[in-house]
């Protein structure tokens, strides 16, 4: 950022007073609708900072850019057709399939569906234009601005879709979501797979219950429980690092041993045949239950708990050097270990955690459903690595992070929380959200061609 | 058995060249083993499972899961990591759409049928080629993409299991013999890929699958190759919807999307690399068979109610155990530098032979055809009655009918693998080698034929 072109003086002149006229403007919108004034004030300086910010770096982007385009060849009309002819085909693609819908469906042609139209035209454009202009990254802004425009159609289109509580529920199924999708994330920065989280999922969650039917106190039980889970994580890192390239169905196999391992405990002795009954400690439903409470704030703890363990991670890989060994092994482990890093270790350490914060989940989902249920992790077996994907961590290792599966997880959330609003049924969600998955992936996960990586 | 077979010792040279191709496969060594213990084991549990309905049975039943484990090999193969995880959704959409389409009085016909299941594959499968080629996605997103799309829409299609299938069908998912169309099906397959392995297509796409810049470089048409590839999968993917359709006889929005975990796990038992260039038919089909007999070694076993649980338990263990036995190759190789999976087939199928006629041979019944011969003495009887032709009594006359199937299969064994060895041996070759062995297998058929048919044609459902 330090060796961009600064814009020039009437540029950053003119960015200023345009920051103004729009800060005058939300003022003026906040006293109309008699907000508070401290709330006015404070939406008033981050519109301005964020607009200067804005006009001073993304502009310099483009500057820095512009003389490039000055080159011989065909005619500017041409070179810009050239360019920008799939997108252009896209961008038709979409609005013929609008025109279609709005003569075919009743009631389509409705003021908040133009203004989705927009957004979503938006968002291609920004993607396509910004998103070239951020070497790094990329996939995380295109992300949030995925993210954003989701969250804006959402809340046009469907009453109560930004509610305070509609956000409570979409944030508390994601904490588990992105909780699990910690080891699936960290074991993709690898180069490997955890197949076994929804079956750890499933087993920490029966067997959590079962221990504290049994009589075991709720905290030793919920020790012993996560104890179990890194054990089996390690036990994961350790087979899938000898028996290179066969991580999934090593984790596979754990995961099948493991939930039919606990079944079998859980059922001798009962004439149930594996379901387990038990009362769920207070403590551990307030943690993920919908109306828990965080030292008296009306928030379910899981929240929170996600997000410091978010922020840690993020931080700890940028900052640390446990962090950037991770991602030297993920990108060459060759040459990794030539500088000493000790392969196996990272392996290890990453399936362990995969598996900790599983068996975590699993306990988490314990609190919020109030029964044990093996099948309660099923749904996260493709989901955890959708999450890892559509966020931008390449599975083949080295590339991405944990604040981008954070995006994916948000993502997701938001979008299958949309189609349930607009009254989807389960298979035309899971349809859509199949289809959908794809072209947000290719707004960014696109591989360079062949003959550019000889 | 190592008799016929040292007849290639001279041209050990040869074969060491050979070895750099993909003729010796230490990963198909794994596969065999275990094939064969679990053969062995289930044999043992069960004796029923080698009678002409058992043999049926399992056939019906493992062929889906083989024809979903060809269609993921053929992608596979392509490299990039292609696993194609919707491929259980991929049988279950043909399916659903076939029952649908058949209840509305369209696709009567056997053809009709057939062509529909694998266009409809090739046509996804071209779709994805195509997807992974220009949008340059990974494979693997595209495939999860697939997969939840199609689960969602077969749940549309036909909301809950139902429905018939066509009547030509009816009876192909009975399992009564084991000439059934569906084995037909699985032969021709098979044949198909091994016919296509003999092309230059199939040395491209090996090439694209372990290198890919190399293939570009050196002028594959990379484009057309995994379009090609993706082709052959969906065709496999159709017949193995249809041989899902056949087994389950009804439309199942559901059922058919569990084939996507064990297909893989299927082809990598079987010895292919998910990174793409390794894989084939002999090793996917063991691989399938392999997950069969284990689930059916466990069910053999009486657990009560947790009987699923342990079958999830010892599943998921094999699983790992084996692939750690993989460990173990480079051992293995470091004695046995030319390892030969026919050879290795052959000879453990000759031990595993032995075990399944002494779990199957009915002792009793020889004792009860020769009133004076006691029971302890009947092995002894077996094995000598064959051999002393000169008193045909009624005890020995009974032997030689019960042997002579036993017999003839054994000289089948003998004569396929010596013909199999010699054929692949002088393929490239311009000798009149092969047609010798063309001649003489036929002699030794023709025997076998001979001795079978004058000795009658007792019930052939003891070995094979």
């Amino acid at each position: 950022m330090e060796n961009l072109p600064q814009p020039s003086l009437p540029a950053l002149i003119l960015g200023l007073v345009t920051g103004l006229v729009l800060t005058a403007i939300g003022v003026g919108f906040g006293f109309a609708q008699g907000l508070t004034v401290q709330i006015i004030i404070l939406s008033a300086i981050a519109t301005l900072i964020l607009f200067v910010w804005g006009w001073r770096y993304v502009l310099g982007l483009f500057l820095r850019r512009a003389p490039d385009t000055a080159t011989d060849g065909p005619s500017p009309l041409r070179q810009a057709w050239n360019q920008y002819r799939w997108p252009l085909f896209g961008l038709a693609l979409i609005l013929l399939a609008f025109v279609v819908l709005s003569l075919t469906v009743e009631g389509f042609f409705n003021i908040w569906n133009v203004l989705s139209l927009f957004i979503l035209l938006g968002i291609l454009v920004l993607t396509r234009t910004l998103g070239r202009q951020f070497q790094q990254n990329r996939s995380a802004f295109i992300g949030i601005m995925v993210l954003a425009g989701l969250f804006s159609v959402g809340s046009m289109n469907i009453e109560g879709f930004a509610s305070g509580n509609n956000i409570k529920s979409m944030l508390l199924f994601a904490s588990f979501l992105g909780l699990a999708s910690i080891g699936q994330t960290l074991v993709a920065l690898l180069g490997g797979l955890d197949l076994s989280i929804p079956f750890i999922i499933g087993a920490a969650n029966v067997g959590l219950l079962y221990l504290i039917s049994l009589g075991v106190p709720p905290w030793l039980a919920t020790i012993v429980v996560l104890a179990i889970g890194t054990t089996l994580g390690v036990i994961n890192g350790f087979l899938s690092y000898k028996l290179q390239g066969q991580a999934l169905i090593v984790t596979l196999g754990t995961g099948f041993a493991i939930s039919g391992g606990v079944q079998i405990v859980t059922s001798i002795g009962s004439q149930y045949s594996g379901n387990v009954f038990g009362t769920v400690p207070a403590w551990l439903a307030n943690l993920s239950a919908m109306n828990g409470t965080t030292f008296g704030l009306p928030f379910p703890p899981v929240i929170a708990i996600w997000g410091v363990i978010a922020l840690i991670l993020i931080v700890g890989m940028r900052l640390t050097v446990y962090g950037r060994f991770l991602y030297a092994l993920g990108v060459n482990r060759t040459s990794a270990s030539r500088v000493m890093i000790s392969e196996m270790r990272y392996w290890v350490i990453a399936y362990a955690l995969s598996g900790f914060f599983a068996a975590m989940t699993g306990s988490l989902l314990l609190g919020w459903s109030g029964g044990g249920f093996i099948g309660v992790g099923d749904q996260y077996l493709f989901l955890t690595l959708a999450a890892v994907v559509v966020g931008g961590t390449s599975l083949l290792g080295g590339a991405g992070g944990y604040g981008f599966t954070v995006i994916g997880v948000l993502v997701l959330q938001v979008l299958s929380s949309f189609l349930v609003g607009i009254g989807l049924k389960f298979e035309w969600q899971q349809f859509i959200f199949g289809l959908l998955i794809l072209p947000m992936v290719a707004l960014y996960a696109r591989s360079p061609h062949i003959r550019t990586q000889i | 058995m190592s008799q016929p077979l040292s007849g290639t010792e001279p041209r050990k040279a040869a074969a060491q060249t050979e070895a750099q191709g993909g003729r010796s496969n230490p990963f198909l060594l794994m596969p065999i083993t275990m094939f064969f213990a679990l053969l062995a084991l289930a044999v043992l549990r069960s004796p029923s499972l080698m009678t002409s309905s058992g043999i049926g049975a399992a056939i019906i039943v493992a062929t889906p899961l083989i024809l979903a484990t060809y269609a993921l090999m053929a992608s596979a193969i392509s490299g990039r990591g292609t696993v194609d995880l919707s491929i259980g959704p991929l049988i279950g959409f043909i399916n659903v759409t076939l029952i649908q389409l058949h209840g509305a009085g369209l696709l009567e016909n056997p053809i009709a049928v057939f062509l529909y299941a694998m266009a409809v594959g090739a046509l996804y499968q071209f779709v994805f080629s195509l997807i992974v080629i220009f949008v340059r996605v990974q494979p693997i997103i595209v495939s999860l993409s697939g997969y939840l799309a199609l689960t969602g829409i077969n749940l549309v299609i036909l909301p809950r299991p139902g429905g018939v299938a066509p009547p030509f069908m009816a009876e192909w998912g009975y399992g009564t013999t084991i000439f059934s169309p569906i084995l037909v099906i699985l032969l021709l397959a098979s044949a198909a890929w091994l016919l296509f392995t003999a092309t230059a297509f199939y040395t491209h796409l090996r090439l694209m699958g372990s290198d890919e810049r190399a293939a570009y470089t050196s002028g594959v048409p990379i484009t057309i190759v995994r379009i090609g590839a993706h082709l052959i999968s969906g065709c496999f993917a159709g017949l193995a919807a249809i041989c899902f359709t056949a087994l389950i006889a009804s439309g199942d929005p559901s059922q058919g999307t569990t084939y996507t975990l064990i297909a893989v796990t299927a082809l990598v038992l079987g010895g292919a690399s998910l990174a793409g260039g390794r894989g084939g038919v002999f090793g996917s089909a063991l691989g399938a068979l392999n997950l069969y007999l284990i689930t059916f070694v466990l069910a053999t076993f009486n657990f009560g109610t947790v009987q699923s649980f342990v079958t999830n338990l010892a599943y998921g263990t094999i699983l790992v155990v084996s692939l750690l036995l993989t460990l173990l190759i480079p051992v293995i190789q470091r004695y046995i530098r030319n390892f030969s999976p026919l050879l290795y087939f052959v000879a453990l199928s000759v031990v595993v032979l032995g075990v399944i006629l002494h779990a199957t041979f009915e002792y009793a019944a020889l004792g009860a055809a020769g009133a004076f011969l006691p029971g302890p003495l009947d092995m002894q009887a077996a094995l000598t009655g064959p051999l002393e032709i000169a008193t045909l009594s009624s005890a020995t006359e009974a032997l030689r009918l019960s042997a002579a199937p036993l017999v003839l299969s054994a000289l089948l064994l003998v004569v396929i693998a010596v013909f199999l060895r010699l054929a692949l041996g002088q393929s490239d070759r311009r000798t009149i080698a092969p047609a010798v062995a063309v001649v003489v297998a036929a002699l030794v058929l023709a025997g076998a034929y001979a001795v079978s048919d004058t000795v009658g044609r007792p019930d052939v459902e003891v070995s094979e």
